[in-house]
Parts: C-alpha cells; sequence; structure tokens
C-alpha cells in the first residue's frame, strides 16, 4: 500500500500537478513521508519521463543565499575545511597532474586556500553563482599568491555549464551540486566539459544530513502550525550516487561516505551555521513565513531531544564524496565477453591439487 | 579623464578574459561567444543575447543575459561576427 502511494506521488511530480499538504496533521505525516519516498525514487529512476522541467529549489533565492554567504563568511569553518580537505586528498591519489582545473560553487573558497599545489594545478577557474561571492574570492586573491596558480574567476550556473568540451582537466565540485533541479543534467555537462581522461571530483550532502533538524522542524511545526511544510531539501541517497556517476558515463566510478557530527552551544548556531554557507532553505514549495514560535519551539525541540549531556547540540553532515573519469582509451576495463583463454574450472583444478600436495 | 578610465576599463577587461575566453562558451546553445568592447559584454551569435563583464568577471547566468535589441542584431547581421571586433 505504501508503495503503491509513493508511486502516485512520484507520478504526480512528474506531471507537474502540484503537492498540496494535507489539512489534518495525522494526514500530513503520511503525506511528508510518501513525498520523500517519492523523491528518492525521482534521482534514480527517472529517465526521459521526469525531464529537467521539474523544478525543486528556488535557483534565484539560492543566488541570494550565496550573496550573502559571502558576506557572512571569514570565520573558522571545521566542517567545510575538513570536506575540501578529504576532497583534495584525493588529488595525491593520482599520478596524473591536471594543468587545467575548475572549481565549481559550493566551498570554493576552502579548495583554493587548501589546495597547496597539489594534483600539479597550474590554471585554476572559480565558478559560483553568486557574482558577491566570485568578487570576494576574487578580493582576497593576494593572501594565495605562494599558489602559484594562475586564478580565472567568472559567474556561471552549474545547471548551464558556459564552458567548451574537451576543456578542463579536473573539475572539483564542493558542496554545491545538491541544490541543483537536474544533478544528472549537471554531471552530465561537466563530463562533457572535461578532457579525455579527465577527473571529476564532488562532495554532495547526503541523506542522513541534519536528521535532527528535520525531525525537530517536523514536531514543532505540527504541534505549532497543525501541519508543516517542506523545510529540508529532498537529497541524493548513497545508492543514487552511484548510478549518478553511472548515468552522467563517467568511467571508473567511486563513491564513498562520509558522516560528520558538528557540535554546537545552541541550535540557533547551527542555523547561522548553515547561513554562512549558503546552506539555508531553497525550496519552491517552501512557505515563506516562519512564525517566531515555530523557530522558538523548532529549537526548544531540538535541544529536548538531541542535546549532550554537556548541553551541546549534535548535527550530522553525511558527506557523498564522488569521482569518476572521462572515458579514454589507457583505462582498464573488462575484457569482452568470452575472450578468456582459460577456464575456471582449471583454475580451481590447479590449486586444489596445490592443496592436496 | 574619461577617456583613461575608459582605457584602463579595456586593458583590464581584455587581460583577464583572455585566457578565459578560450574556453567560456553560451550557457544556453554552447556555441563560442565574442567579446564586445563597446558595450563590454560577451555576446552569443547563435541566440542573440548578451552577457555583461563586471569588472572583468564574465556573468553567464543564462538570468543575467539580455536579449539584443533589433538595432545592434542588424549590425552585427552586416558584418558577420568579427565586424565589433574591429570598431
Amino acid at each position: 500500500m505504501a508503495v503503491s502511494a509513493a508511486r502516485v506521488f512520484a507520478g504526480e511530480w512528474a506531471s507537474g500537478k502540484h503537492y498540496r499538504l494535507f489539512p489534518s496533521p495525522a494526514a500530513a505525516i503520511t503525506a511528508f513521508s510518501f513525498a520523500i519516498a517519492g523523491l528518492a525514487s525521482f534521482c534514480t529512476e527517472a529517465d526521459g519521463v521526469l525531464s529537467s522541467r521539474v523544478k525543486i529549489f528556488d535557483r534565484d533565492l539560492k543566488r541570494k543565499h550565496r550573496d550573502r554567504a559571502a558576506w557572512l563568511m571569514g570565520g573558522k569553518n571545521d566542517f567545510v575545511d575538513s570536506v575540501a580537505e578529504n576532497l583534495l586528498d584525493r588529488l595525491e591519489d593520482c599520478k596524473k597532474t591536471f594543468s587545467t582545473a575548475l572549481c565549481l560553487g559550493g566551498s570554493s573558497e576552502a579548495i583554493r586556500r587548501l589546495i597547496r599545489g597539489r594534483g600539479g594545478i597550474e590554471k585554476l577557474i572559480m565558478m559560483d553563482m553568486s557574482l558577491d561571492m566570485v568578487k570576494h574570492l576574487k578580493n582576497t586573491e593576494q593572501n594565495y599568491v605562494s599558489n602559484n596558480l594562475e586564478t580565472l574567476y567568472m559567474v556561471g550556473d552549474e545547471e548551464f555549464l558556459p564552458i567548451k568540451e574537451n576543456s578542463l582537466e579536473l573539475l572539483v565540485s564542493c558542496l554545491g551540486l545538491h541544490w541543483t533541479n537536474d544533478l544528472p543534467g549537471a554531471m552530465i555537462q561537466c563530463r562533457l566539459a572535461l578532457k579525455p581522461d579527465g577527473l571529476f571530483l564532488a562532495a554532495i550532502l547526503g541523506g542522513e544530513t541534519l536528521k535532527e533538524l528535520r525531525m525537530a522542524c517536523t514536531i514543532a511545526q505540527l504541534e505549532r502550525e497543525g501541519g508543516i511544510s517542506p523545510r529540508m531539501s529532498p537529497l541524493a541517497q548513497v545508492r543514487d550516487a552511484g548510478n549518478l556517476l553511472t548515468r552522467a558515463g563517467f568511467a571508473l566510478p567511486g563513491v564513498d561516505v562520509d558522516e560528520y557530527t558538528v557540535r554546537y552551544d545552541s541550535a540557533l548556531e547551527l542555523i547561522e551555521h548553515l547561513r554562512t554557507m549558503g546552506e539555508t532553505n531553497a525550496l519552491l514549495q517552501r512557505s515563506n513565513i516562519l512564525k517566531r514560535d515555530t523557530a522558538l519551539a523548532t529549537a526548544a525541540v531540538y535541544e529536548s531531544m538531541f542535546a549532550a549531556e554537556d548541553g551541546k547540540i549534535p548535527a550530522t553532515f553525511q558527506v557523498i564524496y564522488m569521482t569518476g573519469w572521462k572515458e579514454h582509451p589507457s583505462q582498464q576495463k573488462a575484457k569482452s565477453r568470452g575472450s578468456a583463454t582459460i577456464s575456471f574450472e582449471d583454475i580451481q583444478s590447479h590449486f586444489r591439487s596445490n592443496e592436496v600436495n | 579623464m574619461v577617456r583613461g578610465s575608459r582605457a584602463l576599463h579595456l586593458k583590464d577587461a581584455g587581460a583577464i578574459s583572455k585566457a578565459l575566453l578560450d574556453i567560456l562558451v553560451c550557457p544556453l546553445s554552447k556555441q563560442p561567444l565574442r567579446f564586445c568592447q563597446e558595450t563590454q559584454s560577451l555576446i552569443s551569435d547563435a541566440i542573440g543575447v548578451s552577457f555583461p563583464v563586471v569588472d572583468g568577471i564574465p556573468c553567464l547566468v543564462p538570468r543575467d543575459g539580455k536579449i539584443i535589441e533589433d538595432k545592434e542584431k542588424m549590425t552585427s547581421a552586416n558584418g558577420p561576427g568579427s565586424a565589433h571586433h574591429h570598431r
């Protein structure tokens, strides 16, 4: 029953019908969980029929969020730093050097700061949706002269990547791609922009992210407003990430997951942190009003449900790291079917006879 | 005064865009862009849209693009592509 209902919901998304919340609180809970299930399946099973016309996020609002993040940035952000460090660490695992690299929005500031000559990058192009963010990056350029990087700046949208085909060797995206409406489409554009044997490195937030806040929001809204509105983005699940890479046509795909728990003094500080990262709600179907009452109730619920003994508030961030290469004849691949010259049975019997001896 | 600042502006934009220009294309049509000195913008002839360049930073978000007025289109149609370069 639940499965079929979720399918119906996915169908509703596809046909572009409006998704309305049910008036009674009990129905609202079921509707919400079904909507999430529907969206999760949307990530993997959307082929052809569900085209890029489906809009989940308000990209214009996200652009404003990024503008604001540019003004608020500057403090120490350990979470972003460790994600960027983890992502860049992968460059040390390849023997290849990458002379031209593009850094897509998200935490590009941390990427530039932590790159420290890794990957042999000579030319780094920084791209973000927000002009203020790019200006901020450009104005702080003199702090990183020692990097010996030729840094170029541009404003662009990941959904409409303005890069010529076969022109990049490396494409890094640190915590940015989860805000795209059409993630497979964006990744396909990334692959096209890469040269053969070019590397795609991305970190996105996964479905377990901020699960505590998700619960606290739901409970507080139910209690104060008698219904809920979407406050959290649908995020990709780990199993979707591999499918995304193969669907975008990347060779040698690799996916791994890390969970970070960040501890805050209060729930309000968590929201402040999200704001400095430009990660606040940008769903198209969001409610435009947040009552002070509900906000405070959310903080209270959060604290009573999840606070640690020392009064700190934990928040989970699940980061999915994706690696993929653009195809190149030099890459290893499976041999064609039937090309084997030795039978597995022979190998087995060979080892068995060794054991006996 | 005006002339001086303009010259500086042009030099600035040109210097920064040069390396970028080689790899940038129109975000919508993926066709080549051409830099127009006069309007300080990148023009996609394929769809007739111009994208602004602010302080040497090209802004290629589709929403920033402006559809070129008919009059301008006429001049670019007279001398295909290169007309703006020689001004």
